[in-house]
């Protein structure tokens, strides 16, 4: 009997061919773009004239580099937990302390992991020095962040970022927009007040400026991914969009993405995908975050001659950056703006029109939709997104309800059935 | 013809006297327990806010009776849902009030400017002025009403008033007329104030945590000899704390009162919410306190642990628990409720 043993056998147990997902040449150096943060993050918890701020996804990080914070983002260390296999245990031990199990698995894994100071490389995280949150993307990030800076008795300052929803006019836009920049100028003050450092012009010109090459180069490598075969999937992207979080303004990101970027281009010059020859049959977009601790889904649909080809929720962190040499004020509104305008927390409106848009540049054959029971936010409005993609344009959709970091909502059988009729379905589709 | 303009409102953030002076009836979108929600559940997940999919019903249902509908932004279901509503509920005016999260003063600036904004629109959608005396007409409506539920609630401690009594008229206040309101208020309190003392068997408690919409969970704490006296549910304490300044400009006085009301979970400030049930139970003696969370409802889920915590280190003897929501009695729950009380 043929086994599935990391798609090294030829047949798998539900009569599939396994189908090995071929990794560019330099997807290895993530591994040390991954060290240098959290070695740099060690000394900076570690040296009494360094500070650090917790911060999460959203949120214009290069703020903190330009004022010489050191990021720390529980977000990302409790996908590092889930990825490690640690998820599960750490959610458990904040839910014996009174949590709701319906609250965000992030959110549960980072406290378990605090709470119980597992190591970095597990997906530990340090107490910081301040906590800066907004809710761009949700209203947990702040109640969880507020909730650890009254634990910890750390100062703690949000941005609040007004909804940008459907059919919202210009001008009411341009106010939100005002009412975000006041509060970049307030959060100068509250730097200065609380620990006596002022926002270095200059600092922050740098930081945008290596910040606009990042995402440059993130959308270029999304380019490259309309090549068919797709040279670059979600199962490599899950992971590689890291310096995104929290690398924006940092040399080292920049050198990765040019890395990945010249593999893209060589592997689409030479026709080659990350399915082997003539496998790639599905190209899809998957919306919604990864299930961290089962990313192993994603190498599993190549057995289907699918490759996830673009995903809103990784191209998300990679908006275009103001121009480094516009002035600070507009620079400001610059960053507003993308902090209400990201891909991940469009209104339902834009979302079904960039999604289409999406689905026809990168020939996209199915989509499927993470409902994720911890980001309620990210799931409201799926039903009626499914709905206008498959009525506009006519491809299978499907929406998968599971969870990010909690295992527990992965439930295999069911769920490997579901991705089976909806291959079937675009088999079907394509004739 | 209808003179109703309803609101969605997760807690207590949206300025309704601003549809009182532009001419209409503010009516605060609540939902019917007793109506199923399978009209919301083709558009919203079985992990929703299930009170929420209940106003959505019945915007569904009703929106035909309104003039319009405004919601204004309070939690993640407000925010987002608000796209979902555009898309499927019918009606010739649907308005985004955007309040802010924070209250210091950028906020404030901020919320003066969303206030203004509504009332321009409301003027052009519906040919109306609105006035700085209209608005301060409806300051002063509003606080007869707050000041009357003020009263009315601090008899809750020394009369035998019904759990659903007291959710009644702050109900009443929310979805009636308010001229109707203060007569109904009036009646109330002469009857109220010739009750019965408090009765010897009932338990007084704080009831805290997500909004109460539904009569009947009411019922079940009476039936478990519970009688909450003090509150702070934004259907209930939250609506009248306090009262609106009187400013020179209306519009500030909206600004101070709204951005000062007692804080919910869904707006920062975790220390002022616990502070203000430090001062409710200061002010009222309290055998334990309630501290219950509707399912799916995350800014009270994330906040009980800390609160409920804080409330315990001061020795207050208090239970927490999550609720469906359903008009049926929880037997399993009232079971639990009953122990508490024998530890009361």
């Amino acid at each position: 009997m043929n086994t599935r043993n990391d798609n090294h056998t030829k047949e798998n147990r539900s009569g599939q061919e396994d189908v090995r997902v071929r990794v560019l040449p330099h997807a290895g150096d993530l591994k040390s773009v991954m060290l240098y943060y959290l070695i740099k993050g060690k000394l900076a918890v570690k040296l009494p004239w360094k500070k650090t701020a917790w911060t999460c996804a959203g949120f214009p990080v290069e703020f903190l580099w330009a004022y010489d914070l050191f990021p720390l983002h529980p977000e990302n260390m409790s996908t590092v937990a889930a990825a490690r296999k640690q998820s599960l245990w750490l959610i458990e031990h904040t839910e014996s302390q009174g949590y709701s199990r319906d609250l965000c698995s992030y959110c549960k894994t980072s406290m378990g992991a605090y709470d119980t100071g597992i190591k970095t490389t597990l997906g530990g995280i340090d107490k910081p020095d301040l906590i800066t949150c907004t809710n761009t993307i949700c209203d947990t990030h702040w109640k969880w962040f507020q909730i650890m800076a009254h634990k910890l008795d750390v100062p703690f300052y949000m941005f609040d970022i007004p909804k940008w929803v459907s059919g919202l006019s210009e001008k009411r836009i341009e106010a939100d927009i005002d009412y975000i920049v006041e509060q970049f100028y307030d959060f100068a003050d509250f730097m200065q007040k609380t620990f006596g450092k002022k926002l270095s012009e200059r600092k922050m010109k740098k930081t945008l400026k290596l910040s606009t090459e990042l995402t440059d180069l993130w959308r270029e490598i999304y380019e490259g991914r309309k090549a068919i075969p797709s040279p670059y999937s979600a199962a490599e992207t899950s992971a590689s969009f890291f310096p995104l979080v929290v690398l924006p303004g940092k040399k080292i990101g920049v050198k990765f993405y040019k890395k990945i970027l010249g593999d893209i281009q060589l592997h689409v010059a030479e026709k080659k995908g990350t399915l082997p020859e003539g496998k790639e049959q599905f190209r899809l977009l998957f919306e919604g975050i990864p299930f961290w601790y089962r990313m192993r889904f994603m190498f599993d649909l190549a057995k289907y001659g699918a490759v996830v080809t673009y995903e809103p929720y990784t191209y998300s962190f990679s908006p275009p950056k103001p121009s480094p040499d516009l002035p600070i004020d507009e620079a400001f509104r610059a960053v507003a703006k993308i902090m209400m305008d990201l891909p991940y927390s469009y209104n339902l409106e834009r979302r079904i029109e960039y999604f289409e848009k999406v689905i026809d540049e990168y020939h996209i054959d199915g989509v499927i939709l993470h409902e994720n029971m911890s980001c309620r936010p990210s799931s409201a409005g799926m039903i009626d997104l499914k709905d206008a993609i498959q009525r506009d344009k006519n491809i299978p959709v499907l929406i998968l309800q599971c969870d990010m970091n909690d295992p527990r909502a992965f439930s295999e059988g069911p769920i490997m059935t579901r991705v089976e009729s909806f291959i079937e379905l675009m088999r079907e589709n394509k004739k | 013809m209808s003179t109703i303009i309803a609101y969605f409102d997760s807690s207590h953030d949206f300025p309704e006297e601003i549809i009182s002076a532009a001419g209409f009836v503010p009516y605060k979108i609540l939902g019917d327990i007793h109506q199923t929600n399978e009209p919301a559940d083709r558009y919203m997940p079985n992990f929703f806010c299930p009170a929420a999919k209940s106003w959505f019903t019945e915007a569904m249902a009703r929106s035909s009776e309104w003039k319009g509908i405004i919601v204004a932004q309070g939690c993640n279901s407000t925010n987002r849902h608000f796209d979902i509503w555009k898309m499927h509920i019918d009606t010739p005016f649907l308005y985004w009030f955007n309040g802010p999260l924070k209250d210091d003063h950028v906020a404030a600036k901020f919320f003066k400017n969303e206030i203004r904004g509504l009332i321009k629109t409301l003027e052009d959608q519906f040919s109306c002025v609105i006035s700085n005396e209209n608005i301060r007409e409806a300051i002063s409506q509003s606080n007869a009403i707050k000041s009357r539920l003020q009263k009315l609630s601090s008899l809750r401690s020394e009369r035998d008033i019904t759990n659903r009594e007291y959710l009644d008229v702050v109900i009443n206040a929310l979805q009636n007329e308010k001229n109707e309101t203060i007569t109904a208020l009036d009646l109330a309190i002469r009857d109220w104030s010739n009750r019965a003392p408090f009765p010897a068997g009932k338990k007084k408690v704080l009831l805290t945590g997500s909004d109460i919409t539904y009569r009947e969970w009411m019922d079940t704490l009476d039936e478990c000899d519970i009688r909450v006296v003090r509150d702070d549910l934004s259907i209930g304490e939250r609506y009248f704390a306090t009262l609106i300044p009187d400013n020179e400009d209306p519009i500030d006085s909206l600004v101070a009162y709204y951005l000062g009301v007692p804080k919910p979970a869904t707006k920062p400030g975790i220390g002022k919410r616990i502070d203000y049930l430090m001062k409710v139970l200061r002010e009222t003696e309290c055998d334990g306190i309630i501290s219950q969370n509707l399912k799916f409802c995350e800014p009270f889920a994330y906040d009980s642990v800390t609160v409920n915590n804080t409330l315990k280190d001061h020795h207050y003897k208090l239970i927490h628990f999550e609720r469906e929501f359903t008009p049926v009695t929880d037997h399993q729950m009232m079971n639990r409720l009953t122990a508490f009380t024998e530890t009361l």
